[in-house]
């Protein structure tokens, strides 16, 4: 066998650099796009619409009340699904809460009879104020942002604060 | 005819080598005790083969929108009477594959047989097991009824409770804030492609590794064959033993190195397995005609009346959100993650030869503990959700 220069390439060497360099062309300029798919919901901004939800003059003062609401699903979905919207007045105070739970996002209720907002799957308590109060969720109910005119409510599909 | 029959398959097998692979296939040495617990894996295969069948047929008819789950599963429902049924098996099915897979691997813990040479064996049927949860999950979103909603938001807000990065792993399994079009199209490409194609190659894998090492039986039945009059454990005699592949083929002093008789696979296994396995789809063929599939209500994320009753195999789980105090929500997510990772390195902690579960209490009463410990969960759970 004649003396090789080890500095260069053996034909082997080169086949093996090759293989590895094709292999990886291919998982890049497939991989870019397949991570850029997946993960592009974390960029993307949901649609926030402003809703009227009617007039909040008859609601009891200390007495939570329900409105439902209809607002666009997320993407190119057309339809539309109803969101709860609990307007609670006391005294020159309103609020208006959503009904979802800080704790795993599940539908509370208003008990009259507990005088408190329920949730019916881990058992979490908030006061008419939504704080919570009992069981485990870590944050007062979520409170929609909006606007009042006169007596009429508007809702965005949107909180104060992220959950 | 039948000469050409015969004809046929020579020249059939002089191109495929068909006659010798069935031959490997069939023919395979098995254990000749300890043959009926063998049959919770065989069962556990059919089971997922039945989920693959009807699952199949189901997307000849399921359309995964939100505006169109619910219709196209209520349509089933009311116009389909055979399509229900397959709806049916396809969930009861599902339903005693969890259960028949948990007693798979309680067995196999309990035999030690995940032991060197079968380590990789019993690592990839932890994978195996988490991808079956991960096909249970995924699965329950996809009818888009109340529970399939209320499911879908819960289960994909845990992981919200990660350290630092959850709310985005959140929005990366929603494909969205809220739970939505985009989360139903996920949940049901992850459940038809993207699970199988990783799940089906590991069964292969699994399978592979079991005829590389072969099956063998648990301590319970071997007990007599190895103890001497003294009480002492005791091999028998090398010589004594009718030795085939997969085993060693060179005499072993070690006491698990083969087992003591050995019987083809075909027909003595498989008239077990068969016997099993067809047993268990009868079991569900009754409850898909009896029972069915539920359909509840569709979703409505505006509900005050409606109460979120979590898939039985959730209330662990779900018992686990009621009970944990809310400084403490992380840990949730930590103890599953923890006991999937514990489940994984299993074979590498318990490195010892003693396969006799009463002489490993280093293994047992732990896993005896994580057992009852979700059995426990599960008993306060149902007995929260259903006033039992």
């Amino acid at each position: 066998m004649a003396h090789r220069d080890p500095r260069r390439l053996s034909r082997r060497q080169f086949a093996v650099l090759g293989t590895q360099v094709s292999g990886a062309v291919v998982a890049v300029l497939l991989g870019i796009p397949i991570v850029g798919f997946l993960i592009s919901p974390l960029f993307r901004q949901q649609q926030v619409v402003w809703r009227k939800v009617g007039d909040i003059a008859g609601v009891p003062d200390g007495e939570p009340t329900k409105f439902d609401v209809a607002f666009p699903l997320d993407a190119w979905t057309t339809a539309e699904a109803n969101l709860a919207v609990y307007v609670v007045k006391s005294g020159d105070n309103t609020r208006i809460f959503s009904n979802v739970c800080t704790h795993m996002q599940c539908p509370v209720r208003w008990d009259s009879a507990l005088h408190q907002f329920l949730c019916p799957c881990h058992g979490g308590l908030y006061d008419i104020n939504g704080t919570n109060v009992g069981g485990p969720p870590p944050k007062p109910l979520p409170q929609y942002v909006h606007r009042i005119d006169g007596t009429t409510l508007f809702v965005q599909n949107r909180f104060t604060e992220e959950l | 005819m039948i000469r050409r029959l015969g004809a046929a398959y020579d020249w059939f097998d002089e191109r495929t080598a068909i006659r010798s692979l069935l031959r490997k296939g069939l023919y395979e040495a098995v254990p000749v005790r300890g043959a009926w617990f063998y049959t919770l894996g065989s069962a556990t295969l059919v089971l997922i083969l039945l989920q693959l069948i009807t699952g199949i047929f189901l997307t000849l008819l399921y359309v995964p929108s939100v505006t169109e789950a619910w219709s196209s599963l209520n349509y089933l429902k009311e116009h389909d009477a055979f399509g229900s049924i397959v709806r049916g098996i396809h969930l009861w099915s599902a339903y005693i594959l969890l259960f028949v897979i948990g007693l798979h691997m309680i067995r196999t813990f309990f035999s030690g047989s995940y032991k060197r040479p079968r380590e990789l064996n019993w690592v990839t049927g932890v994978g195996l097991f988490v991808l079956v949860l991960a096909m249970a999950i995924t699965g329950a979103f996809l009818p888009w009824d109340q529970a399939a909603y209320w499911t879908a938001v819960v289960v994909t807000n845990v992981p919200a409770y990660t350290p630092f990065i959850g709310s985005f792993i959140r929005a990366l399994w929603r494909g969205a804030d809220t739970v939505g079009p985009i989360t139903l199209s996920r949940s049901f490409g992850i459940h038809v492609w993207l699970i199988p194609a990783i799940l089906f190659p590991l069964i292969g894998a699994h399978l592979a590794l079991l005829r590389k090492h072969g099956e063998f039986g648990s301590y319970i039945n071997y007990r007599g064959a190895y103890r001497s009059r003294e009480g002492v454990d005791v091999p028998p005699a090398p010589a004594q033993r009718p030795i085939e592949p997969p085993y060693p083929a060179a005499p072993s002093d070690e006491l698990w190195a083969a087992p003591l008789q050995t019987e083809d696979f075909y027909p003595h296994q498989t008239f077990k397995d068969g016997i099993i396995s067809a047993a268990l789809v009868v079991v569900v063929f009754s409850l898909a005609v009896t029972i069915g599939a539920p359909l509840e209500a569709i979703a409505d994320p505006a509900t005050t009346s409606y109460t979120p009753v979590p898939e039985w195999f959730f209330l662990p789980l779900d018992e686990l959100l009621v009970l944990v105090p809310q400084q403490l929500i992380p840990l949730v997510l930590v103890l599953p993650t923890g006991g999937v990772l514990l489940l994984l390195a299993l074979p590498f902690i318990d490195r010892g030869p003693e396969r006799n579960p009463f002489e490993r209490p280093a293994v047992m009463v732990p896993g005896a503990f994580a057992v009852l410990f979700v059995v426990i969960l599960t008993l306060l759970g149902s007995g929260r959700l259903f006033n039992l």
